[in-house]
C-alpha cells in the first residue's frame, strides 16, 4: 500500500487537528504529519519549500472555514506556487453545505470532499481514493 | 330663359312627355294635391315604388297614401302649407318618413310648389319628392360613431392626449385635464414640462421610438404630479400619428393609471427582498449549526474513542483535557447561537430614545481600564441633542461590540486611534466608529465581514459572532451597517440607525 511520507493538516481547531492528526498516525500508511492553524501558515511553509526545492507534502487535509486564509483562498494561492511534485488535496470540514462540495469540484488539485470527524472508516476511504 | 328651356318650350315633343320623362327619372315620387278640394289628392306610381308597392292597386285608391305617412310629418306638412297660404309665400320643404311595405322607414324630402290661379288664389300643391334615407342613414351612423368616440375619449378611465412633433399638447381628454388640473389653455404648452424630471429621458426615448417606428404602438411608465400634488405613475401607449406622405405629425398617446400597480410592485419587491435577507440569515445559520456544532459533537466522539483506547495515566488525563475544553467550546458555541435567535426574533421589541452621546460614554466608560493599558486616544464628536430611537439592549451591544473591536483590532506598530461621530443622511442618523487599527481586506473578506463565525486576525478570543449579532440587530431596527476599510489603515465602521420609523 502506498505511504504517504508527510502530510499536511490545515486546520484551525486545535482540538480537532490534533484529533486528526492522532487518527493518521495510527494508521501505517502515514508517516509524519504537519499541522497548521490557518491557510496561510500552510501557504508560507510552502513557498518557503518551492523556493528551496525543501520536501513536499504527498496529502495536505484543508478545512474550509479558517481566519486570515480560508481554504479556497488556500487553494486558489496553492495553484500559483507551481510546486516540483504534485500534491494531493483532500477537503475535509464540517460543512455539509451543498454549494462547498460543488465548489470544491471546480478545483483540480482537490481529490475528495470528506465531512469531519475523520475516522478510521473515512480514512479507508481516502486512501482508497488516493490508491 | 335658358337654352335648355327654349328648347324644351320649343320642341315639337308633347310637353307631358318630357315632364313624365323628367319626373319619372329624376324623381322618387309626385304629390298633387288639390287644395280646393283635399279629397282630389294624387300621388304617382313612383311613390308607392319607392315605399315598396307596384303602385297599380294603390292607383285606384289615390287617398290611401295619407295612411304610410307619419301623421306627425303630415302635420307638418299642412302646417306649411298653412304658412305659404297666410304668408303668400309658394315654396316650402319638409322631411316626411313613410313606411316602407317592409315596415321599415323611409326619408322622403318634399319640395313643395303651390299653384295659384289668376286671382291669387291657392289652387294645387305640387310637390316632389326625393328618397333621402340612405343620406339620413349615413348621418345617423355618422353621429352615432360622433358619440361613440368622443363617449371613449372623454370616458372616466383613460387619459388621451396628442402632441404634435414638438411635444406640445394638440389634444387633451377631460379625464386627463380633471386628474391633473388643467384646462384647455394647456393646449400648445410642452408636455414635457410636468413629466418626473428622472422620467424625462425615458419619455423621450419612447417619442424617438414613434419617429423610427410609428406603425407600432411603444409603452412607458411616467411619472407625474396630481392635481392634489401626489405623484402618479402612469402607463401610456404611444404611436405616431402619420401624414399621406408618410411623414409623422401627431403622437396620440393613450394612458392610464398604474400608481397602485407599481406600489404594489414595489411592495412586494421589498417584502421579496426582507425575505431573501431573513432566508440568507437562516441559511447561514444552518450553516453555522451544522458547522460548529457538527464538529464539536465530531471532536467528542473521536476524543472518547481515545479516552477507551488510551494507555497510562498520562494519555487519559491529555484526553481529558481536549474533552474539557470540547465541551466548553461546544457550551460557547450554544450561548452564541442562542444570542443569535434572540437578535433575530426580538425585532419587535419597543423602542426608546438614547442620546448617542450618552450611549458611547457609557461604553467607553466600561471599557476603560483597556483603553488606559493600551493608551488609545478616543475622540467623541457627537453633538449632545444627537438622539436614537432604540431597543435599548441593542444599541449597547452594537456600541460595545464595535468599540470593543476598534480596541482589539488595534495596530501593534502605531499610537491607537478611535474617533467617534455622528451626521444624518436621508432618515438616518449615522454613527461612525473610525480606528487606525489592523483594517480588513474588503476585496478578500468584503463579502464575509458580518457574516457569522469569520475572523480575519490570528487574535485568540476572536469568536467571529461579533459584527453578525451586531448585523442583526441594527437591522432588527430597521438600519443598516456598513464599513470602509484597508488593511493596515484602520477601519471605519457606520451604523444607521432608522429615524424614520
Amino acid at each position: 500500500m502506498k505511504v504517504f511520507e508527510l502530510t499536511y493538516i490545515i486546520e484551525d481547531d486545535l482540538i480537532t487537528s490534533t484529533i486528526t492528526e492522532l487518527i493518521l498516525k495510527r494508521n501505517t500508511c502515514f508517516d509524519r504529519v504537519q499541522t497548521f492553524s490557518n491557510g496561510q501558515e500552510a501557504f508560507e511553509e510552502l513557498a518557503q519549500i518551492a523556493r528551496a526545492n525543501a520536501e513536499v507534502p504527498d496529502l495536505i487535509l484543508l478545512d474550509l472555514n479558517m481566519p486570515v486564509m480560508d481554504g479556497w483562498e488556500f487553494l486558489d494561492a496553492f495553484s500559483t506556487l507551481g510546486l516540483h511534485k504534485h500534491v494531493d488535496v483532500c477537503v475535509l470540514t464540517s460543512s455539509i453545505d451543498p454549494e462547498d462540495i460543488e465548489k470544491s469540484n471546480t478545483y483540480k488539485d482537490v481529490k475528495g470532499y470528506f465531512s469531519k470527524p475523520l475516522d478510521d472508516d473515512i480514512l479507508d476511504k481516502i486512501l482508497d481514493l488516493l490508491a | 330663359m335658358n337654352y335648355l328651356q327654349q328648347e324644351i318650350q320649343g320642341s315639337q315633343e308633347p310637353k307631358n312627355k318630357i315632364f313624365d320623362f323628367v319626373q319619372e327619372n329624376s324623381l322618387d315620387g309626385l304629390w298633387y294635391w288639390d287644395l280646393k278640394n283635399p279629397d282630389n289628392t294624387w300621388v304617382n306610381t313612383t311613390f308607392w315604388k319607392s315605399i315598396g308597392y307596384d303602385g297599380e292597386h294603390e292607383a285606384e285608391r289615390p287617398a290611401d297614401w295619407r295612411t304610410v305617412v307619419a301623421p306627425a310629418d303630415l302635420a307638418a306638412v299642412e302646417a306649411q302649407l298653412a304658412a305659404c297660404v297666410a304668408g303668400g309665400t309658394s315654396n316650402f320643404t319638409q322631411l316626411v318618413q313613410c313606411t316602407h311595405r317592409d315596415q321599415s322607414a323611409v326619408w322622403l324630402q318634399c319640395q313643395g310648389l303651390i299653384m295659384r290661379d289668376d286671382d291669387g288664389q291657392q289652387e294645387r300643391l305640387v310637390g316632389v319628392l326625393l328618397d333621402v334615407t340612405k343620406e339620413k342613414i349615413a348621418l345617423a351612423t355618422a353621429h352615432e360613431f360622433a358619440t361613440h368616440y368622443s363617449t371613449i375619449l372623454s370616458n372616466q378611465s383613460v387619459y388621451i392626449i396628442r402632441t404634435n412633433t414638438a411635444g406640445n399638447y394638440t389634444y387633451v381628454n377631460d379625464f386627463f385635464c380633471e386628474r391633473f388640473g388643467y384646462d384647455a389653455k394647456i393646449i400648445g404648452t410642452s408636455s414635457m414640462d410636468s413629466i418626473y424630471e428622472d422620467d424625462r429621458p425615458k419619455c423621450i426615448a419612447t417619442v424617438m421610438k414613434c419617429f423610427t417606428e410609428p406603425e407600432k404602438p411603444h409603452q412607458v411608465i411616467l411619472r407625474k404630479p396630481y392635481r392634489d400634488n401626489t405623484v402618479k405613475s402612469n402607463h401610456w401607449e404611444f404611436k405616431g400619428i402619420v401624414n399621406g406622405a408618410g411623414e409623422l405629425v401627431e403622437i396620440l398617446c393613450v394612458g392610464y393609471d398604474v400608481t397602485l400597480l407599481v406600489e404594489n410592485f414595489e411592495k412586494s419587491q421589498h417584502l421579496l427582498e426582507v425575505t431573501k435577507q431573513q432566508n440568507a440569515r437562516l441559511q447561514n445559520f444552518a450553516h453555522i449549526i451544522s458547522h460548529n456544532i457538527r464538529s464539536h459533537s465530531a471532536n467528542l466522539t473521536s476524543l472518547v474513542r481515545f479516552l477507551q483506547e488510551a494507555k497510562g495515566a498520562e494519555q487519559t488525563a491529555m484526553f481529558l483535557q481536549m474533552l474539557k475544553t470540547s465541551t466548553d467550546k461546544l457550551a460557547e458555541t450554544i450561548v452564541n447561537l442562542n444570542e443569535i435567535v434572540t437578535a433575530n426574533s426580538n425585532a419587535h421589541q419597543p423602542r426608546k430614545p438614547r442620546s448617542l452621546q450618552r450611549e458611547v460614554n457609557k461604553t467607553l466608560e466600561a471599557l476603560n481600564v483597556l483603553i488606559h493599558q493600551n493608551s488609545i486616544a478616543v475622540l467623541v464628536n457627537i453633538p449632545a441633542d444627537v438622539t436614537v430611537h432604540v431597543v435599548p439592549a441593542y444599541l449597547d451591544s452594537i456600541l460595545l461590540n464595535l468599540l470593543s473591536n476598534a480596541i482589539k483590532y488595534r495596530s501593534p506598530q502605531e499610537a491607537a486611534t478611535i474617533e467617534v461621530t455622528t451626521h444624518s443622511e436621508n432618515e438616518y442618523i449615522v454613527l461612525s466608529i473610525k480606528d487606525n487599527g489592523l483594517g480588513i481586506d474588503l476585496d478578500r473578506h468584503g463579502a464575509k465581514v458580518f457574516g457569522m463565525y469569520k475572523t480575519f486576525h490570528k487574535n485568540e478570543d476572536a469568536r467571529g459572532v461579533g459584527l453578525f449579532i451586531t448585523k442583526n440587530q441594527i437591522e432588527a431596527m430597521g438600519g443598516k451597517i456598513n464599513v470602509q476599510s484597508k488593511l493596515g489603515n484602520g477601519s471605519t465602521f457606520n451604523v444607521y440607525f432608522n429615524e424614520g420609523v
